[in-house]
């Protein structure tokens, strides 16, 4: 009997010491999203370019690095983003969240936070904040080395699991086994699962099927060089040209301009814009239901939510 | 290297290649000297007027009192500050910036809202142009995560 109970302690003890270090890392990776220490001069987060009331995009078309350097492609939203296999635009190769971030920490194609070659500097400047020491050793240990590089990708992935998105106007109909409150909703909803198949590629309840399509307007030619060749970018092969992952249509009506090069600025643009014969054949009328469906995926908690929100200056530890 | 953006931005400034301004941005091109606040007492002694562009010498993050937590607040190497600029007339008002610091103005604690966004003609020094919609009173104009320790700054009544 009293063995069982010491059992039950430790089980207590261990169990919930490893739920306080996952708090951690998600509250540090919170503070870590939200800081611009990351970047070479201090005037860019990751904030700055996901910013939560455009559901983590920007409204630009490409955002410019910490030193001014052109951005490439446009900034995509972050719903959800831990559910998907395939990061960016156009790399099956990106092994998760904590590598991803890497990419615009000291990524130099392009470059964006600039930190390519001064990447100890983070954890230099970090160790220098009470908080972060705090925060460190609650979610890594207290090695005397957990404030690294290694730690900020694996904490920023922490916090990026929990965006989720999961509340718009749909999934609640759907809960509640209610249509849509709107005639025009209700028959974009069929259109987009039915006759228009937007489903095929965009499919719920992600809305994307975290895979690469070719659906640009026109082929590239071999030799190009000015165009993004999206997925041949990452494996080389010329069969993958033009190729681009499927991007989630959750809060899409808050995330234009849309397209990897930012290209279409409204909703109905970037529909024409698929090389599919369904997608041209729909009229203006069909295409404003299918809008009025996508934005019934607008999902507000998940856009005013403070735990996605910039963290207050007190460290609550 | 600081020093050398400094200088950099200096000839930027000073020295911009003759480029054709129009009326309510040419006094862009005789710009004085001020240095930031990092506090809200400070802002009484950092006045911008109207219509004259000033040099503006920033400081460094950690070591400013905002008035109001910037969306955009940077990090521990980057720079920023605050002014004082008295609005007489409500309107539209132009600020513009020769870096890419962000820009907000506040008035008893309410940030003002930004009408358009656009860059500074080619050549002109001018990176960053924000208008906003401003009531008459004095607001505190805060410029956050700047990169560089200090940059040019003029504001105008446009409409
Ligand atoms: C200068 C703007 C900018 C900054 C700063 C920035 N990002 Fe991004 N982010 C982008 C762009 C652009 C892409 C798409 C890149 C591509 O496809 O090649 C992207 C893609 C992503 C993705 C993949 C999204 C998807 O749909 O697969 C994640 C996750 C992400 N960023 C997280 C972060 C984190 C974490 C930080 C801070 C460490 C950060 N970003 C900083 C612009 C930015
Ligand atoms: C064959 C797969 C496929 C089908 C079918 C498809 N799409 Fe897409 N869609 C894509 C891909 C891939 C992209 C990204 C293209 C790019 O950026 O180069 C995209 C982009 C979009 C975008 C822009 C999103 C953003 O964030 O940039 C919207 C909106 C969109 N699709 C809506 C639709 C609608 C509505 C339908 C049905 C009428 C549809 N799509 C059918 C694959 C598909």
């Amino acid at each position: 009997m009293r063995t069982t109970l010491w059992i039950w302690i430790c089980i207590g003890v261990l169990y919930g010491g490893a739920m306080d270090s996952s708090e951690a890392k998600i509250e540090l990776g919170h503070r870590l999203f939200y800081d611009a220490d990351l970047s070479i001069n201090g005037t860019m987060s990751c904030a700055t370019c996901h910013e939560q009331k455009n559901a983590f995009t920007d409204g630009n078309i490409a955002h410019p690095g910490a030193l001014g350097h052109e951005g490439k492609r446009n900034v995509p939203g972050l719903s959800n983003i831990g559910l998907f296999k395939n990061l960016t635009w156009a790399n099956p190769y990106v092994s998760g969240l904590a590598q991803q971030a890497l990419m615009p920490i000291s990524g130099t194609n392009p470059i964006e936070m600039g930190m390519s070659g001064y990447e100890d500097e983070i954890a230099k400047r970090l160790r220098q904040n009470e908080c972060y020491q705090k925060l460190f050793a609650l979610a890594f240990g207290e090695e005397e080395e957990s404030i690294n590089l290694n730690n900020v990708t694996q904490a920023l992935e922490s916090f990026q699991k929990t965006l989720i998105s999961n509340d718009s106007l749909y999934d609640q109909k759907i809960k509640n086994h209610q249509p849509l409150p709107t005639k025009e909703a209700q028959e974009g909803e069929k259109l987009f699962f039915g006759a228009a198949k937007c489903n095929l590629c965009h499919t719920a309840p992600l809305f994307s099927d975290d895979d690469f399509h070719h659906v640009q307007l026109h082929k590239l030619p071999i030799d190009n060089k000015t165009e993004d060749n999206g997925l041949f970018e990452a494996t080389g092969k010329v069969k993958d040209r033009g190729f681009f992952r499927t991007p989630s249509l959750r809060n899409a009506a808050l995330t234009a301009p849309y397209w990897h090069d930012g290209s279409a600025k409204t909703l109905i643009e970037a529909i024409q814009q698929h090389n599919l014969t369904i997608n041209h054949k729909l009229s203006e009328k069909e295409m404003q239901k299918i809008v009025a469906f996508i934005q019934t995926l607008n999902d507000n908690s998940f856009v005013t939510n403070p735990k996605f929100g910039k963290p207050s200056n007190d460290c609550t530890h | 290297m600081k020093k050398a953006l400094y200088i950099g931005l200096l000839c930027i400034g000073l020295f911009a290649k003759e480029v054709d301004l129009s009326a309510e941005l040419s006094a862009w091109k005789s710009l004085s000297y001020k240095t930031a606040a990092k506090d809200s007492n400070g802002t009484l002694s950092a006045i911008l007027e109207l219509n004259k562009a000033s040099y503006v010498g920033l400081i460094n993050t950690p070591k400013i009192q905002y008035v109001s937590r910037p969306t955009n607040e940077g990090g521990s190497v980057s720079y920023g500050g605050m002014f004082q600029v008295e609005i007489k007339q409500k309107g539209i008002y132009r600020v513009s910036l020769g870096n890419a610091s962000w820009i907000e103005l506040v008035k008893d604690g309410k940030l003002a809202t930004s009408a358009a966004h656009q860059r500074g003609p080619q050549d002109s020094g001018i990176r960053k142009i924000v208008d906003y919609a401003l009531e008459s009173g004095v607001y505190t104009l805060q410029l956050s995560a700047s990169g560089d320790s200090a940059t040019a700054l003029l504001i105008t009544k446009i409409k």
